[in-house]
């Protein structure tokens, strides 16, 4: 057992070690002009607490928050009809529709949707492109497959006996399903929306190339200030901060959710 | 018997392109550059020549200046790379940190044959000019544009991208506009925030910059002018302007010698090489960039075009050069200042 532990420990000291680093990083001190760092100081995390970095915080919170919601609604009725579907044809094939996306690049699937949101596949009434209408689309797409996948196996776990004892008893479809199949699943729907919250906080290709720039999510203001601005030590410091607020919003809706999902 | 003939030859096949490529990556001077045409272009009509001339063996180390940067930080005393080619404002960072190694300009005597403005530093020297101005697309812009002041045209909202990753020349413009410099920049700011409005994008590699240009999501762009020349080949009409009123950002890349490199000496063969007449006009050729080399061949339909300087006195009125070592150090605080008050919604 402690053999088989062993290639655990040094996978974790590396992730540990590379975190150790950015934790050091996060204290230098940034020299304008110089790729050098001063000595030790707060001054990072006091620039990253400005206004325009925390209002980049809470977007992106509040982007990921619509994204897991509207990704559960539409993935909802997908998982159960892949749960559900007698014909094991209707769902291979609703699987491998499920799948599809996973075999194309994230890149090339952004660009799809750069060309169906710039209205030159689609006319639509208000732009898409270029702004969090569109971003939000792209990270719903990107989503979709894990919730359904998520959502179907906990779906496929509910004993149908449930559902016809319900019915049996004089609940109508919409009944059964609000007070016996949607409570069931509760556990996939938590998984599902930890899953793809967690996913959506560190977005970082979909807004880059669907925002046009517009959007920042924390993802991008990290290479921003690292990658464009030289800033490494305010990187750093950007980064330890959103992941200190991921654990946080993370341990914070597990807590919440676990009384339902149990 | 025969399985351990099998299995020698096997291991000797397999060793032999190891050790072939091992033994050349030891004599190859090595060279650090951006990937894509940057890197075909210098392959094909730097360093082919040059191995053909010298037999020194060029092989490329390819990635994106940040990337590249890095890796020379962390290789720092021992270098990955011999020579590297960076814009003239990074390549500060670089010798900041001591990454790069002083010209020795006796084995460089092609620079006594290169324009003033490519002289940087004694530590790098210009390999090709070019200037980021305004490009568009006539057929979706009604509005003729034969200046800077004319993005800030209401007709055009909605129109124009720049890019976020260095604001640099949109910010050095306005504060022009207003009186300032790239060290008095806070003279241009309220200028470019009426230009908020008309801004649909910001792109932050040259694919995107050429994307958005030919998909018509913003049909006017702060562009390198080397990636709107290209576009033209593609056959895209983009008009690229050589404004009236102020003059257009000149950028230049550059070539230096890395610090604790065994190869120094071929690499200031190499610089040399790069900055001679004939590779200077055929770089014009092939990057559409201007030639540092003032005795290079330009064609006359390139000659004197924006960010193709062949005179002094076109280096002088046609292009704006920003002060590296202002422009390393300003750019996180231009980039700040941009974010929150001109990308930010």
């Amino acid at each position: 057992m402690k053999l088989l532990l062993a290639p655990a420990v040094v996978v974790l000291a590396v992730f540990a070690a590379a975190l150790g680093a950015l934790f050091r990083w996060s204290f230098l001190e940034f020299i304008p002009g110089s790729l050098r760092p001063g000595g030790l100081t707060l001054a990072n995390f006091r620039s990253v607490l400005a206004p325009q970095y925390l209002d980049t915080v809470w977007d992106t919170v509040l982007l990921s928050a619509a994204t897991t919601l509207l990704t559960l609604v539409l993935s909802y009725p997908v998982a159960y009809a892949l749960a559900r579907t007698p014909s094991r044809r209707a769902r291979s094939a609703l699987l491998i529709l499920t799948l599809a996306p996973f075999f194309t690049g994230a890149i090339v699937r952004t660009y799809a949707w750069v060309l169906v949101l710039g209205n030159a596949v689609v006319t639509w009434p208000v732009p898409m492109l270029f702004t969090e209408r569109g971003v939000l689309v792209g990270l719903v797409h990107f989503s979709m497959p894990s919730m359904i996948l998520v959502l179907a196996a906990a779906l496929s776990h509910i004993d149908p006996a449930y559902e016809r004892a319900a019915a049996s008893l004089g609940a109508g479809p919409a009944r059964v399903f609000w007070r016996v199949t949607l409570p069931l699943s509760m556990p996939g729907i938590v998984s599902g929306g930890l899953i793809v919250f967690a996913w959506t906080l560190s977005a970082f290709a979909t807004p880059e190339l669907l925002g046009g720039g517009k959007v920042k999510m924390i993802a991008n203001v990290v290479k921003d200030l690292g990658l464009d601005s030289f800033n490494w030590p305010g990187a750093a410091a950007f980064a330890m901060l959103s992941l200190a607020l991921t654990l946080a919003l993370l341990v914070g809706l597990g807590r919440l959710t676990a009384g339902r999902a149990a | 018997m025969r399985a351990r003939v099998l299995t020698g030859t096997l291991v000797a096949l397999l060793t032999v392109p190891l050790l072939v490529s091992a033994a050349s990556a030891q004599n190859a001077l090595v060279v650090s550059i951006w990937g894509g045409n940057w890197k075909d272009t210098v392959e094909k009509v730097v360093a082919k020549p040059f191995t053909a001339k010298t037999g020194i063996p060029v092989e490329f180390e390819v990635g994106g200046t940040i990337d590249r940067l890095a890796k020379a930080r962390v290789a720092k005393g021992s270098p990955l790379v011999d020579l590297n080619f960076t814009t003239t404002h990074v390549a500060r960072l670089y010798i900041s940190d001591g990454l790069y190694e002083k010209l020795d300009m006796a084995k460089i005597p092609n620079s006594k044959e290169i324009a003033r403005e490519a002289f940087r530093s004694e530590y790098h020297l210009g390999s090709w000019a070019y200037v980021y101005t305004v490009v568009y697309r006539p057929d979706l812009v009604k509005e003729e544009i034969t200046k800077w002041s004319d993005l800030w045209n209401p007709a055009l909202k909605g129109k124009i991208a720049m890019p976020d990753f260095d604001p640099s020349h949109i910010i050095t413009i306005a504060a022009l506009m207003e009186g300032g410099n790239e060290v008095t920049w806070q003279k241009g700011e309220e200028k470019l925030k009426q230009l908020k409005p008309s801004i649909a994008a910001f792109y932050s590699t040259d694919a995107q910059s050429q994307d958005l240009m030919k998909t018509g999501q913003a049909p006017v762009q702060v562009m390198l002018s080397v990636n709107a020349y290209h576009l033209q080949e593609q056959g895209i009409a983009v008009k690229i302007v050589q404004p009236r009123d102020y003059p257009g950002i000149v950028g230049i890349d550059t070539m230096a010698v890395m610090a604790g490199t065994k190869k120094a000496d071929a690499a200031l063969q190499f610089i040399n090489f790069t900055l001679s007449k004939e590779i200077q006009s055929e770089l014009v050729k092939a990057l559409r960039a201007g030639p540092v080399n003032t005795g290079a061949s330009v064609s006359p339909s390139l000659a004197g075009q924006p960010g193709i300087f062949v005179t002094p006195a076109q280096w002088k009125e046609r292009g704006y050069i920003m002060n590296d070592e202002v422009r390393a150090k300003n750019l996180p605080a231009w980039r700040e200042w941009f974010t929150a008050n001109i990308v930010k919604k």
